[in-house]
């Protein structure tokens, strides 16, 4: 039926929406929403002072791992497979940086099976916003800050003991390269969030991933065997996460297993991945079925 | 159909995929390999329409299928078929403008954040709807006054009752004025002071701010003295969309008025009228018969397919007669609608319910409960 010709229609919609004033629009006040959202979410995280510095704690210990093994690296071996000390480094802080980050902007799309679960997502369709960004919005990520601290630490450190020349062309790619590597991390958590919309057990898939990442995320992958190399470049493509855009920072461009070029694309890699999954979670959303009824 | 229509559902149906697992450990196992998809039917045809400043409550029991429906007319889920239009827009698939000319309160689940004080979600939500801020001011103070929310909007939305926590979302559901809302049991699990106090709310903005007001609910009493139309849905499919008088009509509401009459002539003339074969209308009573009599003791009844409402024939009775004493009773409304949903009424042509909803007169909401 086309509303528009709907001769029953007409009258209300002729007094409701159209006598109504506009919805507000643009950028600027989208940007204004999600900033006041969010410092209201902070303050409310602060109101759980315990919680709240437990949250912290958490989110470095979280990284414990990654800095016992760049401690180890730094002080009894020379490199790791062809890569010095302070290269391997620079992928685990780059990794760990786009990590934080991720968790930070766009982390919560990793507990939607639990939002789903919850209700969360019905008033997210009733409200004239839209649904990803609510996700986003619905609480504070405290355990964000742990990670970026640890992240931060271990970048400086990174960037300290390394020998290369940090121009603004090399620091322009490593923002690039972080930021790509959060959108492929943000990549694929949004397409397990579009599936949680309706198989809850994503959860476990969701564990696995993490694990993966914060394992191998961080190591060159040359070390690996080339099917293992080449499925975390191809299949769960971690490798654009932090190997690639280190390995193009540090000279190891062309003997990373594929074309140069495609490592030096990482970070457009990652915007495409994630502009992918949102494709995906907006094909899985109009198939959304509620819960409970 | 209403000529001024701001919801219409037609030939609205929903059908969910679900799996069946087979019985036992083997039949478990068979499932893993091979699954049976069968179609659940949650809403079938269902056709009905809402006016412009009309409240409707949606009635069924558990599972009949209102939420779903509620659910296809805010947008939240797309119909199978059929078609929906709330205030000129298809709600799926105008989802941002379908929010802006609706409310919705989902009295189980609230959409307010949880971890800050509702206060401050009222906020949020007036800036997500940009919302000026002199009318969101004036808002709030109207809703306070109604809703008493000012005792407790600085607390966060975990620690309220959940009489105060639907308060709050009655209240942020209107923030940004919206000519239609849909509330889905709203008042479940609410204390009495606080039924009232959102009836009256509810009333408020139906009567003083025109909005339309589509209503859940399984509290008859709220059916009684909010509802001016009622549409039964039952198997997911609209049983009877009218008066809260037919209901009680069709599925077998009925009342007696016991009269003593002061005036032997009056006693005389009811006397000539009766016959031996069971209660017959009185002549000039269309409806209304003479069940017994004892003297001038009378029992007045419905008789025929269109008896009148009790009020109706309480009103012709003692317009008609002098009367010395009068009582009146009616069967419970939970009564009716439990013979409602347990009936097996073939549901509503869905031509037949449009032509109902249009040709139903609304009725006052006067009763007592």
């Amino acid at each position: 039926m086309n509303p528009t010709t709907s001769p029953s229609a007409s009258p209300a919609a002729a007094e409701s929406p159209t006598s109504r004033p506009g919805p507000p629009h643009g950028a600027a006040h989208a940007w204004r929403v999600v900033w006041r959202i969010t410092k209201l979410n902070f303050k409310a995280r602060l109101e759980y002072r315990g919680e709240f510095l437990m949250g912290i704690a958490v989110g470095a210990i979280w990284q414990v791992s990654i800095v016992v093994f760049a401690s180890v690296l730094l002080t009894r071996f020379p490199g790791l497979g062809g890569w010095s000390s302070s290269d391997v480094l620079l992928i685990a802080s780059m990794r760990m940086l786009a990590h934080g980050l991720y968790v930070l902007f766009l982390g919560r799309v990793q507990y939607m099976n639990l939002l789903v679960q919850e209700g969360v997502v019905d008033p997210c369709l009733i409200r004239p916003m839209p649904v990803y960004r609510q996700i986003q919005l619905a609480f504070f990520p405290v355990n964000a800050i742990g990670d970026l601290v640890v992240a931060v630490g271990l970048f400086v450190a990174a960037l300290q003991r390394s020998s290369h020349d940090w121009t603004a062309g090399r620091i322009t790619y490593v923002v690039a390269g972080v930021l790509g590597g959060m959108l492929v991390e943000a990549a694929l958590f949004t397409a397990l969030a579009a599936a949680a919309f309706h198989f809850p057990a994503t959860s476990y898939w969701s564990q696995w991933l993490e694990e993966l990442m914060g394992t191998f995320g961080s190591y060159p992958l040359s070390i690996l065997p080339k099917a293992a190399s080449a499925a975390f470049t191809f299949i769960v493509p971690l490798a654009f996460i932090a190997y690639f855009p280190a390995g193009v920072l540090t000279g190891h461009g062309g003997a990373m297993g594929v074309p140069e070029a495609l490592a030096v694309a990482s970070p457009f890699i990652g915007l495409m991945a994630f502009v992918l999954s949102r494709l995906l979670w907006s094909w899985s959303l109009r198939r959304y079925t509620g819960v409970n009824g | 159909m209403p000529l001024s229509a701001v919801i219409e559902a037609r030939g609205l149906s929903k059908v969910f995929q679900t799996t069946v697992r087979r019985p036992g450990l083997g039949g478990a196992l068979r499932s893993l390999v091979s699954p049976r998809r069968v179609a659940k039917v949650a809403v079938q045809d269902v056709e009905f329409s809402v006016g412009k400043g009309e409240l409707l409550a949606l009635l069924g029991p558990n599972g009949a299928g209102k939420s779903t429906t509620i659910k296809m007319l805010t947008g939240i889920l797309t119909p199978t078929s059929g078609e929906a239009l709330v205030a000129g827009v298809v709600p799926h698939r105008d989802r941002e403008r379908n929010a802006h000319n609706i409310g919705a309160v989902f009295g189980q689940r609230t959409q307010l954040w949880w971890d800050l004080p509702a206060r401050e979600s009222f906020a949020i939500l007036r800036d997500i709807y940009g919302v000026p801020e002199g009318q969101y001011r004036a808002r709030i103070e109207e809703f306070d006054g109604l809703l008493e929310l000012s005792e407790f909007w600085d607390t966060r939305v975990r620690h309220l009752s959940l009489g105060q926590r639907v308060r709050c979302d009655l209240a942020a559901s209107l923030l940004h004025d919206p000519p239609v809302v849909f509330l889905d049991e709203p008042t479940i699990g609410m204390d009495v002071v606080v039924k009232e106090q959102v009836r009256r709310f509810l009333r408020h903005q139906v009567e003083e701010r025109d909005r339309t007001v589509l209503l859940t609910t399984h509290d008859m009493t709220e059916v009684e003295r909010l509802a001016e139309r009622v549409v039964l849905i039952n198997h997911g499919r609209i049983v009877l969309d009218g008066s809260l008088h037919e209901i009680r009509r069709r599925f077998g509401g009925t009342w007696q008025v016991r009269a003593t009459l002061a005036d032997p002539a009056d006693v005389e003339e009811i006397g000539r009228s009766e016959g031996t074969g069971g209660p017959v209308a009185l002549p000039g009573f269309a409806g209304i018969g003479v069940l017994r009599r004892e003297g001038p003791r009378v029992v007045f009844g419905p008789v025929g397919a269109d008896s009148p409402s009790v009020h109706e024939a309480l009103k012709v009775i003692i317009g008609r007669f002098r009367v010395a004493d009068l009582a009146l009773e009616e069967n419970d409304l939970e009564d009716v609608m439990r013979a409602a949903y347990l009936s097996d009424v073939p549901a509503q042509e869905p031509a037949a319910a449009s032509t109902s909803a249009s040709a139903s007169a609304p009725a006052p909401a006067s009763q007592g409960g």
